[in-house]
């Protein structure tokens, strides 16, 4: 199973900003390996976030974004202690969801 | 020895006893550094800790202290933005047992991060005390240091989420530096013997003895018209230390003694206030090109204004991420000359 995403949120004047760094290989399927075979495609394909159950969130991956990629987002809401989970799949349908507290 | 090495050496022992009589070889020459002069330039923290303050703090006093004054450049997790190196990652659960860097070998990181290279963490605590935030350095209290730098174990992994680091733990911390194995001495940047190959310098230089070359020939120089291709290279040098930079370029030779222009007043005020760091005349270093902040706002009346509060306050958003700090020195109508300056060219003269 995938190592824990790294999640931080904090809510300033009604606006909640998240920022989360998953831990993924991001694999293209275009490099070779030292003995000249194609290494797997593995990549997120499917990213989604909520905020106390409702989407705030939704995105597709691709193999575009780099090893172990970092992403943040702002919404609108969001008060201290509400819980934000965010959950991504993978295109070998490895899938992972981690959560943390609004500060 | 030399009598100048004998007086530091004597400066030095003197620091130690806190003692005045070193100077008496010296009259009316200087004087004896106070103690408190000494404590606030003694910092180092050495791996066997020798110089480690007395203090503790925690993973979440580091997290609240990282994101205020350090997030801003290296990233709330350390990992960074698009200018710096990061700090944490590439580093594993195996690692902190062989205490070798796997991904330093193997090259399967994007990049060499901090917490893969550095061995020791007295080498961290001692740089973060002393060097950082970069734009206020020496201004992080002892606990706070400890904090933060539990914070970036914790993003490792190396320490749990609850922990709290303290001169009392830290030597066993550094049983688990995923890199602690990882720093070789068998090269000759380590003199003395018993350090590997016995400390033979990589570079060799013997003094001859015999047929020597009576004076100094030049073999190869640079041709005059290329000579200022860089620019004035006496002006680039700095002023202390024995090299100096030849005086390169007509031009700059023969105005020298004239009195400054505003520009090239503007221009050295540009650079002795920290904005090159960041900033080329020419291209994006840190924050913009002035030449890109000039094709932005040119002809825009309010933009002056709007700038120079910006210079002085710092801010972020309008050209990426990444933030300006504040330069709360600069006067209102220095601030507002830079902007003028920056918007008309940045000319040096
Ligand atoms: C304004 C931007 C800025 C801020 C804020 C800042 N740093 Fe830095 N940091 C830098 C730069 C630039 C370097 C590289 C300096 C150099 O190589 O001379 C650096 C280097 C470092 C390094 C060494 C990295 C390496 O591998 O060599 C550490 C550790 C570090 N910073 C920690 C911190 C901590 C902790 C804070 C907050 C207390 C902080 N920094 C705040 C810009 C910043
Ligand atoms: C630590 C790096 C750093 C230093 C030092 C620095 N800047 Fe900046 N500067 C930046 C960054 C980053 C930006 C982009 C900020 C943004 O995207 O809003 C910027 C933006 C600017 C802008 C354009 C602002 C805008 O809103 O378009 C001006 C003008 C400017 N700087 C002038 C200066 C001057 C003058 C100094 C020296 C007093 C200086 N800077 C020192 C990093 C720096």
């Amino acid at each position: 199973m995938a190592n824990p995403m790294k999640i931080r949120a904090a809510s300033k004047d009604g606006v909640t900003e998240v920022k989360v760094l998953m831990s993924h290989e991001m694999e293209t399927g275009q490099r070779k390996d030292s003995s000249g075979n194609l290494v797997p495609a593995h990549f997120i394909t499917e990213l989604t976030a909520t905020w106390n159950g409702k989407t705030v969130l939704e995105a597709q991956f691709g193999p575009a974004v780099s090893k172990n990629p970092y992403l943040a987002f702002k919404f609108k809401g969001g008060a201290k202690g509400d819980k934000v989970v965010v959950s991504w799949k993978d295109n070998k349908g490895d899938s992972r969801t981690d959560e943390a507290a609004i500060a | 020895m030399s009598r100048f090495s004998k007086s530091l050496l004597a400066l030095a022992l003197a620091g130690l006893a806190g003692s005045v009589s070193a100077f008496d070889n010296y009259k009316g020459l200087g004087r004896p550094a106070t103690e408190a002069e000494i404590k606030a330039w003694d910092i180092d923290v050495r791996p066997d800790f020798k110089g480690l303050p007395k203090g503790a703090g925690s993973v979440d006093l580091g997290a609240e202290v990282f994101e205020a004054r350090c997030a801003s450049c290296h990233g709330s997790f350390g990992e960074s933005n698009e200018v710096f190196t990061p700090l944490v990652g590439g580093t594993t659960q195996d690692d902190i047992k062989t205490g070798r860097v796997q991904s330093l070998r193997d090259g399967s990181a994007p990049q060499r991060t901090t917490l893969m290279k550095v061995a020791t963490i007295s080498t961290l605590f001692d740089y973060i005390n002393r060097a950082m935030p970069w734009t206020e350095p020496k201004s992080l209290k002892p606990n706070e240091v400890y904090g933060i730098l539990a914070y970036l174990l914790h993003l490792a992994e190396i320490v749990p989420a609850d922990f709290e680091l303290s001169d009392r733990n830290i030597a066993e911390v550094q049983k688990r530096m995923p890199n602690r194995n990882g720093m070789t001495t068998d090269h000759g940047m380590w003199p003395g013997k018993g350090l590997g190959n016995g400390g033979k310098p990589d570079v060799k230089n013997v003094a001859c003895m015999r047929h020597c070359k009576k004076e100094v020939q030049l073999v190869s120089s640079l041709p005059d018209y290329a000579a200022d291709a860089h620019g004035n290279l006496a002006e680039q040098n700095r002023e202390v230390g024995q090299a100096r930079g030849k005086v390169t370029g007509a031009k700059s030779e023969a105005k020298a003694a004239e009195p400054l222009s505003e520009s090239a007043r503007l221009s050295q005020l540009a650079n002795t206030s920290g904005c090159m760091a960041c900033h080329g005349v020419n291209g994006k270093i840190v924050g913009p090109g002035f030449n890109e902040v000039m094709a932005k706002y040119k002809g825009q009346a309010e933009a002056e204004t709007q700038l120079a509060h910006k210079v002085k306050a710092g801010g972020a958003g309008v050209w990426g991420s990444v933030p300006m700090p504040p330069h709360p020195q600069l006067s209102d109508a220095d601030a507002a000359a830079l902007v003028k300056w920056i918007l008309s060219g940045a000319p040096a003269k």
